[in-house]
Protein backbone atom coordinates (compact mmCIF):
# COMPACT_ATOMS: atom_id res chain seq x y z
CA UNK A 1 0.00 0.00 0.00
CA UNK A 2 2.28 2.76 0.83
CA UNK A 3 4.92 1.46 -2.05
CA UNK A 4 1.72 2.78 -3.82
CA UNK A 5 1.40 5.52 -2.07
CA UNK A 6 4.76 6.68 -2.67
CA UNK A 7 4.59 5.71 -6.85
CA UNK A 8 1.52 7.86 -6.77
CA UNK A 9 3.41 10.76 -5.02
CA UNK A 10 5.84 10.34 -7.28
CA UNK A 11 4.19 10.67 -10.50
CA UNK A 12 2.28 13.66 -9.31
CA UNK A 13 5.52 14.79 -8.62
CA UNK A 14 6.91 15.02 -12.43
CA UNK A 15 4.69 17.89 -12.80
CA UNK A 16 2.24 18.89 -15.38
CA UNK A 17 4.55 19.22 -18.15
CA UNK A 18 5.64 15.70 -18.07
CA UNK A 19 2.25 14.32 -16.76
CA UNK A 20 -0.13 15.73 -19.57
CA UNK A 21 1.91 14.06 -22.52
CA UNK A 22 1.82 10.82 -20.87
CA UNK A 23 -1.67 11.16 -20.18
CA UNK A 24 -2.52 12.29 -23.63
CA UNK A 25 -0.55 9.72 -25.33
CA UNK A 26 -2.72 6.87 -23.06
CA UNK A 27 -5.88 9.02 -23.96
CA UNK A 28 -4.78 8.70 -27.90
CA UNK A 29 -4.28 5.16 -27.76
CA UNK A 30 -7.74 4.77 -26.03
CA UNK A 31 -9.24 6.98 -29.19
CA UNK A 32 -7.27 4.86 -31.54
CA UNK A 33 -5.34 7.76 -33.22
CA UNK A 34 -2.36 5.39 -34.05
CA UNK A 35 1.12 4.70 -31.64
CA UNK A 36 2.94 7.64 -33.57
CA UNK A 37 0.02 10.03 -33.66
CA UNK A 38 -0.59 9.51 -29.60
CA UNK A 39 3.07 10.15 -29.17
CA UNK A 40 3.51 13.01 -31.56
CA UNK A 41 0.58 14.53 -30.32
CA UNK A 42 1.21 13.85 -26.76
CA UNK A 43 4.75 15.47 -26.61
CA UNK A 44 3.49 18.55 -28.75
CA UNK A 45 0.81 19.47 -26.17
CA UNK A 46 3.08 19.22 -23.46
CA UNK A 47 6.16 21.64 -25.27
CA UNK A 48 3.17 24.24 -25.61
CA UNK A 49 2.56 23.95 -21.79
CA UNK A 50 6.59 24.32 -20.90
CA UNK A 51 6.39 27.20 -23.48
CA UNK A 52 3.14 28.94 -22.01
CA UNK A 53 4.82 28.60 -18.31
CA UNK A 54 7.87 30.08 -19.65
CA UNK A 55 6.08 32.90 -21.92
CA UNK A 56 4.30 33.97 -18.69
CA UNK A 57 7.06 33.96 -15.92
CA UNK A 58 8.47 36.59 -18.72
CA UNK A 59 5.17 38.07 -17.87
CA UNK A 60 5.67 38.00 -14.30
CA UNK A 61 9.29 39.35 -14.15
CA UNK A 62 8.50 42.23 -16.53
CA UNK A 63 5.11 43.20 -15.35
CA UNK A 64 5.31 42.85 -11.81
CA UNK A 65 7.48 45.20 -10.62
CA UNK A 66 6.08 47.71 -13.07
CA UNK A 67 2.59 47.16 -11.42
CA UNK A 68 4.34 47.33 -8.01
CA UNK A 69 5.99 50.83 -9.05
CA UNK A 70 2.78 51.85 -10.15
CA UNK A 71 1.17 51.68 -6.68
CA UNK A 72 3.75 53.12 -4.92
CA UNK A 73 4.60 56.00 -7.12
CA UNK A 74 0.80 56.73 -7.87
CA UNK A 75 -1.19 54.83 -5.44
CA UNK A 76 -2.87 53.01 -8.56
CA UNK A 77 -3.88 49.48 -6.71
CA UNK A 78 -3.70 47.47 -10.02
CA UNK A 79 -1.09 44.88 -8.72
CA UNK A 80 -2.78 42.22 -10.17
CA UNK A 81 -0.88 40.60 -13.25
CA UNK A 82 -3.05 39.78 -16.15
CA UNK A 83 -2.20 36.23 -17.78
CA UNK A 84 -5.34 35.62 -19.85
CA UNK A 85 -4.94 32.54 -21.63
CA UNK A 86 -1.82 31.26 -19.53
CA UNK A 87 -5.55 29.67 -17.76
CA UNK A 88 -4.75 26.97 -20.84
CA UNK A 89 -2.31 25.86 -18.70
CA UNK A 90 -4.50 25.57 -15.85
CA UNK A 91 -6.72 23.43 -18.19
CA UNK A 92 -4.40 21.10 -19.91
CA UNK A 93 -2.31 20.75 -16.37
CA UNK A 94 -4.48 20.09 -13.72
CA UNK A 95 -4.97 16.64 -12.53
CA UNK A 96 -8.31 16.39 -13.72
CA UNK A 97 -8.08 17.14 -17.27
CA UNK A 98 -8.23 13.40 -18.60
CA UNK A 99 -11.43 13.08 -16.45
CA UNK A 100 -13.02 16.19 -17.67
CA UNK A 101 -12.77 15.33 -21.47
CA UNK A 102 -13.87 11.58 -20.98
CA UNK A 103 -16.98 12.47 -18.49
CA UNK A 104 -18.25 15.73 -20.89
CA UNK A 105 -18.23 12.98 -23.79
CA UNK A 106 -20.14 10.46 -21.93
CA UNK A 107 -22.93 13.29 -20.69
CA UNK A 108 -22.64 15.16 -24.39
CA UNK A 109 -23.48 11.63 -25.82
CA UNK A 110 -26.14 11.21 -23.06
CA UNK A 111 -28.05 14.92 -23.44
CA UNK A 112 -27.92 14.39 -26.59
CA UNK A 113 -29.74 10.87 -26.83
CA UNK A 114 -32.60 12.54 -24.17
CA UNK A 115 -32.88 15.37 -26.74
CA UNK A 116 -31.18 17.92 -24.06
CA UNK A 117 -29.32 19.55 -26.60
CA UNK A 118 -28.66 19.38 -30.09
CA UNK A 119 -24.86 20.84 -29.68
CA UNK A 120 -22.48 17.65 -29.97
CA UNK A 121 -19.32 18.79 -28.16
CA UNK A 122 -16.67 17.78 -31.07
CA UNK A 123 -14.40 21.04 -29.87
CA UNK A 124 -12.28 19.15 -27.95
CA UNK A 125 -9.84 22.38 -27.62
CA UNK A 126 -12.62 24.52 -25.94
CA UNK A 127 -13.04 22.00 -23.53
CA UNK A 128 -10.43 24.09 -21.87
CA UNK A 129 -12.80 26.96 -20.80
CA UNK A 130 -14.59 24.22 -18.74
CA UNK A 131 -11.39 22.78 -17.57
CA UNK A 132 -9.31 25.83 -16.45
CA UNK A 133 -12.59 26.34 -14.04
CA UNK A 134 -12.33 22.77 -12.89
CA UNK A 135 -8.76 23.56 -12.16
CA UNK A 136 -9.65 26.83 -10.48
CA UNK A 137 -12.63 24.69 -8.30
CA UNK A 138 -9.66 22.00 -7.67
CA UNK A 139 -7.66 24.63 -5.95
CA UNK A 140 -10.77 26.38 -4.62
CA UNK A 141 -11.69 23.15 -2.26
CA UNK A 142 -8.15 22.33 -1.41
CA UNK A 143 -7.27 19.79 -4.07
CA UNK A 144 -10.57 18.10 -4.78
CA UNK A 145 -10.13 16.57 -8.02
CA UNK A 146 -13.60 15.48 -8.14
CA UNK A 147 -15.55 18.73 -7.65
CA UNK A 148 -13.15 20.33 -10.20
CA UNK A 149 -14.25 17.69 -12.59
CA UNK A 150 -17.93 18.12 -11.68
CA UNK A 151 -17.68 21.69 -11.58
CA UNK A 152 -15.83 21.44 -15.40
CA UNK A 153 -18.72 19.28 -16.79
CA UNK A 154 -21.78 21.34 -15.76
CA UNK A 155 -20.31 24.21 -17.20
CA UNK A 156 -19.45 22.54 -20.54
CA UNK A 157 -23.25 21.21 -20.36
CA UNK A 158 -24.63 24.40 -19.68
CA UNK A 159 -22.32 25.93 -22.54
CA UNK A 160 -24.12 23.27 -25.06
CA UNK A 161 -27.62 24.63 -23.83
CA UNK A 162 -26.16 28.15 -24.95
CA UNK A 163 -25.02 27.10 -28.17
CA UNK A 164 -28.52 25.43 -29.13
CA UNK A 165 -29.46 29.10 -28.62
CA UNK A 166 -27.33 30.84 -30.35
CA UNK A 167 -26.52 28.33 -33.28
CA UNK A 168 -28.88 29.29 -35.60
CA UNK A 169 -27.83 32.97 -35.45
CA UNK A 170 -24.56 31.94 -35.83
CA UNK A 171 -25.03 29.91 -38.94
CA UNK A 172 -27.11 32.66 -41.05
CA UNK A 173 -24.46 35.12 -40.29
CA UNK A 174 -21.66 33.55 -41.43
CA UNK A 175 -22.96 31.18 -43.70
CA UNK A 176 -22.15 27.91 -41.80
CA UNK A 177 -24.54 25.36 -42.05
CA UNK A 178 -24.77 22.95 -39.36
CA UNK A 179 -21.93 24.62 -36.68
CA UNK A 180 -22.42 25.43 -33.11
CA UNK A 181 -20.04 27.72 -30.76
CA UNK A 182 -20.42 26.38 -27.04
CA UNK A 183 -17.19 28.44 -26.27
CA UNK A 184 -17.06 29.38 -22.80
CA UNK A 185 -16.96 33.44 -22.62
CA UNK A 186 -18.19 33.87 -26.33
CA UNK A 187 -21.40 32.15 -26.56
CA UNK A 188 -22.33 34.38 -22.94
CA UNK A 189 -21.18 37.58 -25.16
CA UNK A 190 -23.96 36.55 -26.93
CA UNK A 191 -26.64 36.27 -24.83
CA UNK A 192 -25.68 39.48 -23.19
CA UNK A 193 -26.12 41.23 -26.50
CA UNK A 194 -29.41 39.85 -26.84
CA UNK A 195 -31.65 42.58 -24.65
CA UNK A 196 -28.91 45.24 -25.00
CA UNK A 197 -30.09 45.09 -28.41
CA UNK A 198 -32.98 44.79 -28.32
CA UNK A 199 -32.79 48.09 -26.39
CA UNK A 200 -30.68 49.76 -28.39
CA UNK A 201 -32.66 49.29 -31.50
CA UNK A 202 -35.52 51.41 -29.50
CA UNK A 203 -33.78 54.43 -28.86
CA UNK A 204 -34.50 56.86 -31.35
CA UNK A 205 -31.05 58.28 -32.91
CA UNK A 206 -28.93 55.52 -31.94
CA UNK A 207 -30.73 52.65 -33.68
CA UNK A 208 -28.98 53.79 -36.83
CA UNK A 209 -25.67 55.14 -35.95
CA UNK A 210 -23.36 53.23 -37.45
CA UNK A 211 -19.56 53.70 -38.94
CA UNK A 212 -17.73 52.15 -41.47
CA UNK A 213 -15.56 48.94 -40.47
CA UNK A 214 -12.84 49.46 -43.34
CA UNK A 215 -12.56 53.46 -42.64
CA UNK A 216 -12.10 52.73 -38.60
CA UNK A 217 -9.58 49.77 -39.31
CA UNK A 218 -7.58 52.20 -42.15
CA UNK A 219 -7.36 55.04 -39.37
CA UNK A 220 -6.29 52.49 -36.14
CA UNK A 221 -5.14 49.61 -38.26
CA UNK A 222 -1.61 49.67 -36.74
CA UNK A 223 -3.18 49.14 -33.07
CA UNK A 224 -5.06 46.36 -34.04
CA UNK A 225 -2.06 44.11 -34.91
CA UNK A 226 -1.02 42.24 -31.01
CA UNK A 227 2.61 43.19 -31.58
CA UNK A 228 2.11 47.21 -32.17
CA UNK A 229 -0.77 47.08 -29.29
CA UNK A 230 1.67 45.22 -27.05
CA UNK A 231 4.23 47.60 -27.23
CA UNK A 232 2.53 50.68 -26.95
CA UNK A 233 0.84 49.19 -23.69
CA UNK A 234 4.20 48.42 -22.13
CA UNK A 235 5.44 51.93 -22.57
CA UNK A 236 2.52 54.00 -21.53
CA UNK A 237 2.62 51.31 -18.43
CA UNK A 238 6.56 52.04 -17.86
CA UNK A 239 5.74 55.69 -18.18
CA UNK A 240 3.95 56.04 -15.30
CA UNK A 241 5.62 53.50 -13.59
CA UNK A 242 9.10 54.24 -14.42
CA UNK A 243 8.97 58.15 -16.19
CA UNK A 244 11.77 60.65 -15.06
CA UNK A 245 13.43 58.19 -12.51
CA UNK A 246 16.64 57.43 -12.89
CA UNK A 247 19.72 58.44 -14.79
CA UNK A 248 17.90 58.37 -17.93
CA UNK A 249 14.67 59.58 -17.13
CA UNK A 250 13.91 55.61 -16.99
CA UNK A 251 13.83 55.09 -20.59
CA UNK A 252 15.65 52.15 -20.12
CA UNK A 253 13.11 50.42 -18.74
CA UNK A 254 10.19 51.84 -20.24
CA UNK A 255 11.38 50.36 -23.79
CA UNK A 256 12.36 47.56 -22.05
CA UNK A 257 8.92 46.94 -20.94
CA UNK A 258 7.22 48.24 -23.73
CA UNK A 259 9.38 44.92 -25.87
CA UNK A 260 8.63 42.47 -23.04
CA UNK A 261 4.64 43.05 -23.21
CA UNK A 262 5.14 42.54 -27.13
CA UNK A 263 6.83 39.87 -26.72
CA UNK A 264 3.73 38.42 -24.61
CA UNK A 265 1.33 39.55 -27.16
CA UNK A 266 3.30 37.71 -29.82
CA UNK A 267 4.39 34.71 -28.01
CA UNK A 268 1.63 33.76 -25.45
CA UNK A 269 -1.27 32.70 -28.30
CA UNK A 270 1.82 30.77 -30.34
CA UNK A 271 2.32 28.64 -27.48
CA UNK A 272 -1.49 28.08 -26.85
CA UNK A 273 -1.37 26.78 -30.78
CA UNK A 274 0.84 24.36 -29.81
CA UNK A 275 -0.76 23.12 -26.77
CA UNK A 276 -3.84 23.08 -30.03
CA UNK A 277 -1.93 21.42 -32.75
CA UNK A 278 -1.16 18.06 -30.04
CA UNK A 279 -4.44 17.35 -29.80
CA UNK A 280 -5.58 17.05 -32.79
CA UNK A 281 -5.39 13.75 -33.61
CA UNK A 282 -7.77 13.29 -30.51
CA UNK A 283 -10.28 15.86 -31.71
CA UNK A 284 -10.61 14.38 -35.07
CA UNK A 285 -11.34 11.22 -33.04
CA UNK A 286 -13.65 12.62 -31.30
CA UNK A 287 -15.43 14.21 -34.52
CA UNK A 288 -15.49 11.00 -35.83
CA UNK A 289 -17.85 8.83 -32.92
CA UNK A 290 -19.55 11.90 -32.23
CA UNK A 291 -21.00 11.88 -36.17
CA UNK A 292 -21.53 8.44 -36.89
CA UNK A 293 -23.78 7.99 -33.78
CA UNK A 294 -25.85 11.21 -34.66
CA UNK A 295 -26.46 10.80 -38.46
CA UNK A 296 -29.80 11.26 -38.86
CA UNK A 297 -30.75 14.06 -36.34
CA UNK A 298 -30.69 17.62 -36.74
CA UNK A 299 -27.04 18.49 -34.69
CA UNK A 300 -24.99 21.39 -34.32
CA UNK A 301 -21.36 20.37 -34.93
CA UNK A 302 -19.57 22.46 -31.91
CA UNK A 303 -16.88 24.38 -33.55
CA UNK A 304 -13.84 26.40 -32.04
CA UNK A 305 -15.23 30.50 -31.45
CA UNK A 306 -12.65 31.26 -33.97
CA UNK A 307 -14.86 30.68 -36.91
CA UNK A 308 -17.10 33.30 -36.11
CA UNK A 309 -14.07 36.50 -36.56
CA UNK A 310 -14.59 36.70 -40.39
CA UNK A 311 -16.85 40.25 -40.57
CA UNK A 312 -14.79 42.98 -40.85
CA UNK A 313 -16.96 44.66 -37.71
CA UNK A 314 -15.00 42.31 -35.54
CA UNK A 315 -11.58 43.92 -35.84
CA UNK A 316 -13.26 47.39 -36.06
CA UNK A 317 -15.08 46.79 -33.05
CA UNK A 318 -12.20 45.55 -31.26
CA UNK A 319 -9.61 48.07 -31.70
CA UNK A 320 -12.13 50.91 -31.14
CA UNK A 321 -12.08 48.41 -27.37
CA UNK A 322 -8.92 47.88 -26.14
CA UNK A 323 -8.29 51.45 -25.05
CA UNK A 324 -11.69 51.55 -23.95
CA UNK A 325 -11.13 48.41 -21.83
CA UNK A 326 -8.15 49.45 -19.84
CA UNK A 327 -8.94 53.20 -19.99
CA UNK A 328 -12.31 51.68 -17.94
CA UNK A 329 -10.66 49.52 -15.57
CA UNK A 330 -7.92 52.19 -14.49
CA UNK A 331 -10.86 54.24 -13.42
CA UNK A 332 -13.53 51.70 -12.28
CA UNK A 333 -13.05 51.54 -8.15
CA UNK A 334 -12.14 47.60 -6.73
CA UNK A 335 -10.98 46.62 -10.28
CA UNK A 336 -7.50 45.72 -9.66
CA UNK A 337 -6.11 44.20 -13.11
CA UNK A 338 -5.27 46.17 -16.09
CA UNK A 339 -6.04 44.39 -18.65
CA UNK A 340 -3.16 43.52 -21.17
CA UNK A 341 -2.73 39.74 -22.40
CA UNK A 342 -6.97 39.91 -21.42
CA UNK A 343 -7.56 42.46 -24.16
CA UNK A 344 -6.91 39.49 -26.96
CA UNK A 345 -9.90 38.10 -25.60
CA UNK A 346 -11.98 41.07 -27.36
CA UNK A 347 -12.10 39.96 -30.86
CA UNK A 348 -13.41 36.84 -29.95
CA UNK A 349 -16.18 38.26 -28.00
CA UNK A 350 -16.83 40.40 -30.98
CA UNK A 351 -16.87 37.72 -32.90
CA UNK A 352 -20.24 36.47 -30.73
CA UNK A 353 -22.12 40.06 -30.79
CA UNK A 354 -22.25 40.89 -34.50
CA UNK A 355 -24.29 38.36 -35.92
CA UNK A 356 -26.52 40.11 -33.30
CA UNK A 357 -25.74 43.72 -34.03
CA UNK A 358 -25.52 42.79 -38.06
CA UNK A 359 -22.48 43.72 -38.00
CA UNK A 360 -23.18 47.71 -36.54
CA UNK A 361 -20.17 48.78 -34.96
CA UNK A 362 -21.51 51.15 -32.42
CA UNK A 363 -23.98 48.78 -31.25
CA UNK A 364 -21.06 46.42 -30.65
CA UNK A 365 -18.98 48.75 -28.44
CA UNK A 366 -21.62 49.42 -26.72
CA UNK A 367 -22.16 45.74 -26.19
CA UNK A 368 -19.10 44.94 -24.65
CA UNK A 369 -18.59 47.54 -23.10
CA UNK A 370 -21.35 46.44 -20.98
CA UNK A 371 -20.75 43.04 -20.95
CA UNK A 372 -16.75 43.51 -19.83
CA UNK A 373 -17.80 44.67 -16.58
CA UNK A 374 -18.06 42.04 -14.69
CA UNK A 375 -15.29 40.36 -16.11
CA UNK A 376 -13.27 42.77 -14.76
CA UNK A 377 -14.65 42.80 -10.96
CA UNK A 378 -15.09 38.68 -11.04
CA UNK A 379 -11.30 37.92 -12.03
CA UNK A 380 -10.70 40.28 -8.88
CA UNK A 381 -13.05 38.18 -6.89
CA UNK A 382 -11.64 35.04 -8.17
CA UNK A 383 -8.21 35.83 -7.83
CA UNK A 384 -7.17 33.81 -4.94
CA UNK A 385 -8.06 30.46 -6.01
CA UNK A 386 -6.70 31.49 -9.20
CA UNK A 387 -3.64 31.96 -8.25
CA UNK A 388 -3.65 28.97 -5.75
CA UNK A 389 -4.04 26.65 -8.68
CA UNK A 390 -1.32 28.08 -10.30
CA UNK A 391 0.99 27.69 -6.99
CA UNK A 392 -0.58 24.03 -6.74
CA UNK A 393 0.72 23.04 -9.93
CA UNK A 394 4.01 24.14 -8.78
CA UNK A 395 4.26 26.77 -10.95
CA UNK A 396 5.80 30.00 -10.25
CA UNK A 397 5.44 29.08 -6.14
CA UNK A 398 8.16 31.39 -4.87
CA UNK A 399 7.00 34.56 -6.47
CA UNK A 400 3.20 33.67 -5.15
CA UNK A 401 4.70 33.22 -1.78
CA UNK A 402 5.66 36.69 -1.40
CA UNK A 403 2.61 37.90 -2.57
CA UNK A 404 2.01 38.04 -6.46
CA UNK A 405 -1.79 37.64 -7.68
CA UNK A 406 -2.16 36.09 -10.82
CA UNK A 407 -5.77 37.42 -12.78
CA UNK A 408 -7.10 36.88 -16.30
CA UNK A 409 -10.45 37.91 -18.04
CA UNK A 410 -10.57 34.32 -19.27
CA UNK A 411 -11.29 32.20 -17.62
CA UNK A 412 -10.83 34.38 -14.20
CA UNK A 413 -13.20 37.01 -14.81
CA UNK A 414 -16.04 34.57 -16.78
CA UNK A 415 -19.69 35.40 -15.23
CA UNK A 416 -20.53 31.47 -15.53
CA UNK A 417 -17.23 30.16 -14.07
CA UNK A 418 -17.35 32.36 -11.32
CA UNK A 419 -20.91 31.68 -10.23
CA UNK A 420 -20.40 27.96 -10.23
CA UNK A 421 -17.25 28.91 -7.81
CA UNK A 422 -19.83 30.70 -6.00
CA UNK A 423 -21.79 27.62 -5.32
CA UNK A 424 -19.15 25.64 -3.63
CA UNK A 425 -18.30 28.67 -1.74
CA UNK A 426 -21.82 28.35 -0.68
CA UNK A 427 -21.19 25.07 0.50
CA UNK A 428 -18.69 26.16 2.53
CA UNK A 429 -15.28 25.61 0.36
CA UNK B 1 9.39 26.91 -57.84
CA UNK B 2 7.65 25.68 -54.86
CA UNK B 3 3.80 26.10 -54.28
CA UNK B 4 2.48 27.99 -51.11
CA UNK B 5 -1.21 26.99 -49.73
CA UNK B 6 -1.92 29.17 -46.79
CA UNK B 7 -4.41 28.23 -44.16
CA UNK B 8 -5.92 31.33 -42.63
CA UNK B 9 -8.30 31.38 -39.18
CA UNK B 10 -9.07 33.81 -37.08
CA UNK B 11 -6.76 33.48 -34.33
CA UNK B 12 -4.14 31.10 -35.32
CA UNK B 13 -4.54 28.78 -32.26
CA UNK B 14 -6.92 25.28 -33.37
CA UNK B 15 -8.71 25.65 -36.44
CA UNK B 16 -6.62 26.24 -38.95
CA UNK B 17 -4.15 23.75 -37.23
CA UNK B 18 -6.74 21.06 -38.20
CA UNK B 19 -6.77 21.59 -41.88
CA UNK B 20 -3.49 22.43 -42.08
CA UNK B 21 -3.09 18.93 -40.38
CA UNK B 22 -5.25 17.13 -42.53
CA UNK B 23 -3.85 19.47 -45.99
CA UNK B 24 -0.19 17.93 -45.10
CA UNK B 25 -1.34 14.71 -44.49
CA UNK B 26 -2.46 14.23 -48.38
CA UNK B 27 0.09 16.05 -50.10
CA UNK B 28 2.54 13.72 -48.46
CA UNK B 29 1.17 10.77 -49.47
CA UNK B 30 0.20 12.74 -53.36
CA UNK B 31 4.12 12.76 -52.90
CA UNK B 32 4.18 16.63 -53.77
CA UNK B 33 7.12 17.97 -52.01
CA UNK B 34 7.09 21.13 -53.34
CA UNK B 35 4.00 22.66 -51.39
CA UNK B 36 4.65 24.49 -48.40
CA UNK B 37 0.83 24.31 -46.22
CA UNK B 38 0.90 27.20 -44.13
CA UNK B 39 -1.23 28.62 -41.58
CA UNK B 40 -1.29 32.04 -40.63
CA UNK B 41 -4.10 34.78 -39.29
CA UNK B 42 -6.62 35.92 -41.69
CA UNK B 43 -5.48 39.43 -40.13
CA UNK B 44 -2.12 38.71 -41.38
CA UNK B 45 -2.60 37.81 -44.93
CA UNK B 46 -1.92 40.96 -46.72
CA UNK B 47 1.83 39.67 -46.35
CA UNK B 48 1.15 36.39 -48.33
CA UNK B 49 -1.21 38.40 -51.11
CA UNK B 50 2.03 39.00 -53.24
CA UNK B 51 4.08 36.47 -53.01
CA UNK B 52 3.79 35.12 -56.55
CA UNK B 53 4.32 30.81 -55.37
CA UNK B 54 0.51 31.38 -53.33
CA UNK B 55 -1.71 29.06 -55.21
CA UNK B 56 -4.70 29.05 -52.64
CA UNK B 57 -6.22 30.37 -49.53
CA UNK B 58 -8.12 27.83 -47.26
CA UNK B 59 -10.47 30.33 -45.03
CA UNK B 60 -11.78 28.05 -41.46
CA UNK B 61 -14.26 31.17 -41.47
CA UNK B 62 -16.80 33.28 -43.64
CA UNK B 63 -15.05 36.08 -45.77
CA UNK B 64 -16.26 39.11 -46.44
CA UNK B 65 -13.97 39.85 -49.72
CA UNK B 66 -12.33 38.20 -53.15
CA UNK B 67 -8.68 37.53 -53.64
CA UNK B 68 -7.17 36.80 -56.87
CA UNK B 69 -6.05 33.74 -56.64
CA UNK B 70 -8.95 30.54 -55.55
CA UNK B 71 -10.32 30.41 -51.88
CA UNK B 72 -11.87 27.31 -50.49
CA UNK B 73 -14.01 27.14 -47.36
CA UNK B 74 -12.23 24.77 -45.28
CA UNK B 75 -15.32 24.11 -42.49
CA UNK B 76 -15.56 20.10 -43.64
CA UNK B 77 -11.75 19.53 -42.46
CA UNK B 78 -13.94 20.56 -39.18
CA UNK B 79 -17.32 19.05 -38.73
CA UNK B 80 -17.03 17.02 -42.49
CA UNK B 81 -17.46 13.27 -42.52
CA UNK B 82 -14.65 11.32 -43.82
CA UNK B 83 -15.89 11.26 -47.64
CA UNK B 84 -16.86 15.40 -47.17
CA UNK B 85 -12.88 15.97 -46.24
CA UNK B 86 -11.94 13.79 -48.79
CA UNK B 87 -14.05 15.33 -51.57
CA UNK B 88 -12.08 18.51 -50.69
CA UNK B 89 -8.96 17.44 -50.38
CA UNK B 90 -9.37 16.40 -53.90
CA UNK B 91 -10.53 19.41 -55.04
CA UNK B 92 -7.18 21.16 -53.16
CA UNK B 93 -5.36 18.36 -54.68
CA UNK B 94 -6.44 19.28 -58.26
CA UNK B 95 -6.73 22.65 -57.58
CA UNK B 96 -2.56 22.69 -56.84
CA UNK B 97 -1.80 20.51 -59.85
CA UNK B 98 -3.02 22.64 -62.09
CA UNK B 99 -1.98 26.02 -60.78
Amino acid sequence: MSFIQTAVAWFLGLGSTTIVPIVLIILGLAFRVGFAKAVRGGLTTGVGLAGLFLVVNLIIGALQPAVQALADRMGIQKTFVDVNWADAGIAWGWPGVAGVILAIIVVNVLMVVLKLTKTIWTDMWSYWHGSALGGIVWALTGGNVVWGVVAAVVYLALGSLMSDLTAKKYQEFNDMPGIGVPCGTTVQASLVAMPIVWLLDRIPGLKDWDTSPEGIKKKAGLIGEPVVLGFVLGVLIGAFAYGGTGTDFGVTKILGLGINVATMMVVLPRMVSIISEGLVPITMSIVQFMKTRFKNREIFVAVDCAVLLGHPAVMASSVILFPLAVLLAAILPGVQMLPIASLAVIPFWAGAVVPYTKGNVVKTVIVLLVYMIPFMYFSTLTVSQHTEAFRMMGQYSNEIESGLKLASWDMGGDILGTAIQYVFKLFGF
Amino acid sequence: MGKLIVVACGAGINTSTIAEDSIRERIAKEGMNDVEVKRILMADIEGYLTRSDLVMIVSMMKIFRTFNVPIFQGMPFLIGTQEEKDALLDKIVNQVKQS
